[in-house]
């Protein structure tokens, strides 16, 4: 599949139908699927669609995302969208272009200090929701203060780590959205108290322990969260007190609340945290 | 061989840290290897071989310029950042 999409320029678009800026192609594919289809009955259709422009931004070719008829077959949707990719390559004779396979290229601050968050929700019911989900937030000035240098252990409350822990919930959380404004309810709180502790080391770089359970809250009327184990490695240069890089990981278990099946399962929300640039 | 492969994989991490100021002591070797087990591998991160553009609008720019098709994603909601995940 990443072939197949390998010539494209990828981007994304989202928006409401009575939105007043739409863009032209995105107005073209929606006007032909909901158009009004005399003596059929509509199909099923997602509320993601793919649009295929060339490079004068024409619409060539469009199509429902997630292809109903074979929906929740494990890899119908990889080959239904591969069949479709293949359609468009020949209008836009991209079967003699050659391409090369490009870099691995994770999400940066372009040179600038931050915190990279690589989330993992392992739903077995749901495989488009284990894609791992890349966020990454900036570090500025004083942020990291309350992670000085520990001479001996002491406490620190995880809500210093918000901006970072904040990016810690699964894709795609449908069932977490505010009912009027249709927005996804953001995290607002991380509950917890950390140790923060020097590890021993005769030579080579300081390193301390942040470590402890943290509760992930969001801003729900129901004071929904979610538990789990936070672990820190933080690196400190000679002759400075605030750490320069960290690395670590949450290991938690995340409610989900299933509508088919009534009943909420417990599916494990993983984390790997990391300092940027590496 | 499973001392063997343990050793050369303690090798391999120390030369691979050994770079990056990262020492695999008493305390943190615990947390680095349970963050490399946690982290995605390449594989699983095959998205990020992709040309993401920040915007349609960047898209159809680069697209003129460099001659390229764009391979556009429509969702129909008020939010869906589709490039992190969180959508």
């Amino acid at each position: 599949m990443v072939r197949k999409l390998e010539p494209y320029i990828i981007a994304s678009w989202h928006g409401h139908r009575n939105d007043t800026d739409i863009p032209a192609a995105v107005k073209a594919v929606w006007d032909e699927k909901f158009k009004a289809q005399r003596g059929r009955t509509p199909g099923r259709q997602s509320n993601v669609d793919i649009a295929i422009l060339d490079s004068r931004g024409s619409l060539v070719h469009s199509f429902d995302a997630a292809n109903h008829q074979q929906y929740g077959r494990r890899g119908r949707i990889e080959s239904y969208t591969a069949d479709e990719l293949s359609r468009a390559a020949s209008t836009l004779g991209l079967a003699k272009r050659p391409t090369k396979t490009p870099a691995l290229k994770l999400p940066d601050l372009q040179g600038k200090q931050g915190v990279r968050v690589l989330v993992s929700l392992d739903d077995e019911r749901m495989h488009a929701y284990r894609a791992p989900v890349v966020e990454v937030v900036p570090v500025e000035d004083g942020d990291w203060d309350h992670l000085a240098w520990p001479e001996e252990a002491r406490r620190v409350s995880s809500s210093v780590l918000l901006p970072y822990l904040s990016q810690i919930y699964p894709p795609g959380v449908m069932e977490r959205t505010n009912p009027t404004t249709k927005e996804v309810y953001r995290i607002k709180a991380v509950e917890g108290e950390l140790e923060l502790s020097p590890v021993a080391a005769k030579k080579g770089p300081r390193h301390a322990i942040l470590r402890g359970e943290v509760r992930i809250v969001d801003e729900g009327p129901d004071d929904f969260g979610y538990k789990g184990t936070l672990e820190i490695v933080l690196a400190y240069r000679d002759g400075e007190s605030t750490p320069h890089a960290l690395r670590g990981y949450f290991d938690g278990l995340y409610p989900r609340s299933d509508r088919m099946h009534r009943d909420t399962r417990w599916l494990p929300l993983q984390a790997a945290i990391e300092s940027i640039p590496e | 061989m499973k001392r063997t492969s343990r050793y050369l994989f303690s090798l391999w991490a120390t030369v691979l840290l050994a770079g990056t100021g990262w020492s695999e002591g008493t305390g943190t070797r615990g947390i680095l290897e349970r963050y490399r087990s946690i982290r995605p591998d390449a594989k699983d991160l095959a998205m990020y071989r992709l040309d993401w553009a920040t915007s349609l609008d960047d898209a159809l720019k680069r697209a003129a310029k460099e001659s390229r098709p764009v391979y556009l994603i429509i969702i129909h909601a008020k939010y869906g950042d589709i490039t992190s995940g969180h959508c």
